[in-house]
């Protein structure tokens, strides 16, 4: 005799047997993340509990193309298409530490390329705000991040101008740096704030430059290696 | 190929000169256009394996020699169609989304490997089919050798000089099409009774294709890591102006987020002016100034490049190498009152005396300023005259470094004997002046430091403290050498300035350790270690250094190399695996291309070839003349084209002068050798002639050019023919005198012959520009005498070689 409660249990076997790899997916990014977290970043001196955190929980798997999916948790940047890549993890994990956010703080970032870095500020501080030049990529990068995160606004836009209605900034993170800083961008960072910018071509990050607009609106920089570069010593 | 096989058919002469001139036409236009695609050393890796068909054809000869000569009456024809056919289309294949291959991915996604595989495939074909055709000439008709390799050279020469004219005509992705036709015509002019169909198929075929390519050559689809290909990113992006050069293939780009202010100040608060870029080949070159007459400040003067201009006026000013004209409108801002500026690329001249003039506000045809079409080291050498208050260099290396791109590019401006002619042409007081981007490790400004210092011990100053000053901002570094003491004043100056703009005195008289890091702070103090031991004089340091930061010398011209081989391993603990190709991406890529072309050359062509013969008799003879021939001949090749650049100051014409030169004296010397007999005698009496003549050019090639470098053109022109074509006269006689006495001796060694030339002369092309970067030209000439004395020793000792 048919039992109303048998569908109910067909279905749920059916979804489970369905799920499975879906979760078992899931679970296996989610061990990548974890591993990513401890063997590139805490191994390398990255002690930040917020960016730790975030970087543990952003599925940095969705923010690489496709074919690149295999390879979102490697030690490395990835080509994300238009000259532009996704930064190694340890950089991004670097930068946001550089920047020492906090989940009061109205961070800009200048050019989004995927999204990840701006989804990683994304879950530490209030507000993000990210510009995109090139149409294509800040497309994309806005689909993935609005349906993600209701703190996150993608412009597509020349970040040269940055995003004077919501400014002054806590801290800036210039992800497509170009050779030189915009005028506008230190005049929208806050008093006190921090802006970070990588140096280097696209697969090799060299440096990091730390601009720091102090309470005066004296400013200053540092050039920063990333932790994996021990000082560089003579060759003997 | 009708006639007797003793009797040279003129028709046979004609096509294959003709076809000589298309195949090296074709290998020097799609050098240039895989260049634009993508980056010189890669078209140089691409081509290399490519011309692995030369060594490859020499197989199968070797393999099926009678069968391809008893089919050469078409076979040949048909060969040099097919061979026409895929010069056409080939990289319009590559152009296939299949294909698409980028360098710049190569050492991070594996998956580049089989689409570089493809496209090695791609452009082996024409190079395979074409020399198969020549090889078979050669072979049946080896004991004329003489007379064939005379039109293959000639038409070898030919060609060199026909490309220079397409390239200055043509787009450059039509070049293929075309020089395709004259390889059909070659087909055309031979064409015989046998298989006539088959013959005009292809021959027909052909020039149908080249006709719809020509009409319709497409976009050059260039890698989306070239500075073209990101400016094109941007929004409105476009291409106001494109004008083939042989210097390179010339666009302008305009968008209104293309900003000009490298490293600007930060203390700055401005606008930064939008300006159109100048891309040669897809590479950032300059941008147009939008000079205002009468001007009196410049985005320059928020940059450390103020740096000479903060210590007073400057009357007589020299610039190297100014093709970007910001510099030269940054000066006029500061009242320079004349203003020589040397700038080689006579494209970007053009534009900016014509299509960009008033843009510009007609900056290039300044009263004050007198343009000089030349390299730098031949203007200081032979046009300079009086004493300049100020010697500019163009900036070094680039934001975010180049990735060693340039690594292998010859830079004569800036060896140490190029920077003491500067010094000879200042005024008592005069500077010299030059910015770098900062990077890191650091190289380039230490490299650039070294060879300021360098150039003032040279000049008996013991203490250039007192003489160079340097400023630093958050991304470059620049430096002034004067040649009289710095006065108090001036050091004063220039900390104000630096106090205004944010920067920071690097090297001042009498500087203070905390003066350095007042603005601009570095995590890796030790650069100041490093600064400091070299203005100690430290020579140790400068050995010792993890990267090659000794000043670059005339024999060693390579400014922008600062790997270490040695040093690749301690590169890669420190900064990774993955990241050391990024450290020097075109050393590297020279380095892979001598491995995998030598790798292919052994297995495929050398290892076959020794092979398929099952008697050893006299193989171990053959392998090393005509091994030493292929290495000796492209060694003295590559040597003469580096000197005899310097010696006329124009890249582009002293390459194709020299090859043309070389190849067409070779040719007459072939031609000249039918008349002497092939013994063993005159051929080791021939390679012991080349060997000393090449041993006297070790050491006085070079005095002899310094010495003349300043006479009139005319008689530079007549010793370049001398110098160039008496030994490559007698250089011409050696390969057919071997192939003939090899004919009598052993005729089915002579496909073998062919091969190993072939197989080495492709080798040895890599081989020299890494004995160039680790020890210099003068041993890679020597390395040519050493080749020329083993073919001498070879005959000399033939009864026990060739037994």
């Amino acid at each position: 005799m048919y039992h109303p409660m048998k569908k109910y249990l067909f279905l749920t076997i059916l979804c489970a047997v369905l799920l499975a790899p879906l979760n078992a997916f899931a679970d296996g990014m989610q061990r990548e993340r974890t591993r990513m977290v401890r063997d590139q970043l805490q191994a390398r001196g990255i002690s930040h509990r917020a960016t730790l955190e975030a970087m543990r929980t952003v599925p940095r798997h969705l923010y690489v193309p496709g074919a690149q999916r295999r390879f979102a948790y490697d030690d490395r940047p990835l080509a994300i298409g238009y000259g532009q890549t996704i930064s190694q993890p340890f950089i991004v994990g670097y930068m946001t530490e550089l920047v020492n956010p906090r989940d009061n703080h109205k961070v800009l970032e200048i050019g989004t390329g995927s999204g990840y870095q701006a989804a990683v500020l994304g879950e530490i501080v209030d507000q993000v705000y990210t510009i995109e030049i090139i149409r294509e990529l800040g497309t994309q990068a806005r689909q993935r991040l609005e349906s993600q995160y209701d703190n996150v606004h993608v412009k597509i836009a020349d970040g040269y101008y940055g995003w004077e209605e919501h400014a002054p900034f806590d801290a800036i993170v210039v992800t497509a740096a170009a050779e030189h800083i915009p005028p506008p961008l230190i005049d929208q960072l806050k008093e006190g704030g921090k802006m970070i910018i990588p140096v280097g071509s696209p697969f090799q990050t060299q440096q990091l430059m730390l601009v720091e607009k102090k309470e005066d609106g004296e400013l200053t920089t540092r050039g920063l290696m990333p932790v994996r570069f021990v000082p560089f010593e003579r060759g003997e | 190929m009708e006639g007797s096989a003793k009797q040279a058919s003129t028709r046979l002469i004609i096509s294959l000169g003709l076809y000589s001139a298309a195949i090296i036409a074709f290998q020097l236009g799609l050098m240039q256009l895989i260049s634009i695609v993508q980056w010189h050393h890669f078209a140089y890796m691409i081509i290399s394996i490519a011309m692995l068909g030369f060594g490859a054809s020499g197989t199968l000869l070797a393999l099926a020699r009678e069968r391809l000569i008893n089919a050469s009456k078409w076979l040949v024809p048909v060969l040099m169609s097919t061979s026409g056919l895929f010069m056409m289309v080939t990289f319009h294949l590559t152009r296939m989304e299949f294909f698409r291959f980028d360098v710049y991915l190569l050492f991070v996604e594996s998956s580049q490997f089989p689409i570089l595989a493809a496209n090695y495939i791609i452009y082996f074909i024409p190079f395979f089919t074409g020399a198969l055709a020549i090889g078979i000439i050669f072979i049946k008709y080896s004991s004329q050798i003489g007379t064939y390799y005379f039109a293959n050279l000639v038409g070898s020469g030919i060609g060199g000089l026909l490309v220079l004219l397409l390239l200055s005509r043509l787009m450059p992705q039509q070049v293929p099409a075309v020089v395709g036709i004259f390889a059909v015509m070659a087909a055309l002019v031979m064409l015989t009774p046998v298989r006539r169909i088959l013959q005009l198929v292809t021959a027909g075929l052909s020039l149908v294709i080249a006709l719809v390519l020509i009409s319709r050559p497409g976009d050059i689809p260039i890698s989306e890591y070239k500075d073209l290909a990101r400016t094109m990113n941007l929004p409105e992006a476009e291409i106001v102006h494109s004008q083939p050069d042989i210097h390179g293939f010339i666009e302008v780009a305009s968008s209104p987020a293309l900003r000009f202010a490298p490293a600007l100040s930060l203390s700055y608060t401005g606008d930064v002016p939008v300006k159109k870029n100048i891309y040669v080949n897809g590479d950032y070159y300059g941008v147009i100034p939008d000079y205002i007459p009468g001007q009196t400040e410049h985005i320059l003067d928020q940059t450390t490049q103020k740096l000479p201009w903060v210590v007073g006026q400057k009357e007589r000013v020299l610039m190297l190498n100014a093709g970007e004209g910001a510099p030269l409108a940054h000066a006029f801002s500061h009242r320079a009152g004349h203003i020589d500026a040397v700038i080689p690329n006579r494209g970007v001249v053009s534009i900016m005396q014509n299509e960009f003039a008033e843009a510009s506000g007609r900056l290039f045809l300044h009263d004050s300023l007198e343009i000089h079409q030349v390299e730098p080291r031949n203007f200081l050498a032979s046009g300079a005259k009086g004493s300049y208050d100020l010697v500019i260099l163009p900036q070094q290396d680039a934001f975010g470094g180049t990735a060693g791109i340039n690594a292998l590019q010859e830079n004569y401006t800036m060896t140490i004997e190029s920077f003491r002619l500067m010094w000879n042409h200042l005024a008592q007081d005069g500077f010299i002046a030059v910015s770098t981007w900062s990077d890191y490790p650091s190289r380039t400004s230490l490299k650039l430091l070294a060879t300021l210092v360098a150039t003032l011990e040279d000049n008996g100053i013991s203490n250039p403290e007192d003489h160079i000053a340097a400023i630093r901002s958050w991304g470059t570094i620049s430096f002034v050498m004067k040649k009289s003491p710095l006065t108090s004043a001036e050091a004063g100056k220039i900390r104000e300035f630096c106090r205004e703009k944010f920067f920071d005195p690097l090297l001042l008289p009498e500087i203070r350790t905390e003066e350095r890091q007042q603005f601009n702070m570095l995590d890796d103090e030790e650069f100041f270690v490093y600064v400091d031991r070299i203005m100690e004089g430290d020579h140790s340091f400068l050995q010792d250094y993890g990267f090659m930061i000794d000043p670059a010398t005339d024999d060693k011209p390579y400014f922008a190399q600062f790997l270490r081989i040695g040093n690749l391993g301690k590169m890669s603990d420190l900064f990774g695996q993955d990241q050391v190709p990024f450290l020097e991406l075109g050393y590297l890529i020279v380095v892979v291309t001598l491995v995998q072309s030598t790798i292919l050359a052994v297995l495929f062509i050398l290892l076959p070839l020794f092979r398929i013969r099952k008697s050893h008799r006299g193989k171990g003879g053959t392998l090393f003349y005509f091994g030493a021939l292929g290495v000796g001949y492209m060694f003295v090749e590559i040597i003469l084209i580096q000197r005899f650049v310097l010696y006329f100051g124009e890249p582009v014409f002293a390459l194709s002068a020299v090859i043309s030169t070389m190849l067409i004296a070779s040719g007459i010397g072939s031609l000249t050798s039918n008349r002497l007999p092939a013994t063993p005698a005159t051929i080791s009496g021939m390679g012991m002639l080349v060997a000393l003549l090449l041993l006297g050019y070790t050491f006085f090639l070079t005095p002899i050019l310094q010495w003349s470098i300043a006479a009139p053109l005319v008689a530079k022109i007549t010793l370049a023919l001398l110098l160039i074509g008496v030994p490559a006269f007698f250089k011409g006689m050696m390969f057919p005198f071997g192939i003939r006495y090899l004919s009598g001796y052993d005729k089915s060694q002579v496909p073998w012959a062919y091969g190993i030339d072939g197989s080495v002369s492709v080798i040895s092309t890599s081989l020299a520009t890494l004995i160039a970067v680790e020890a210099g030209f003068m041993v890679v000439m020597a390395v040519a005498v050493c080749c020329y004395t083993l073919a001498f020793a070879t005959f000399a000792m033939h009864r026990r070689v060739f037994r």
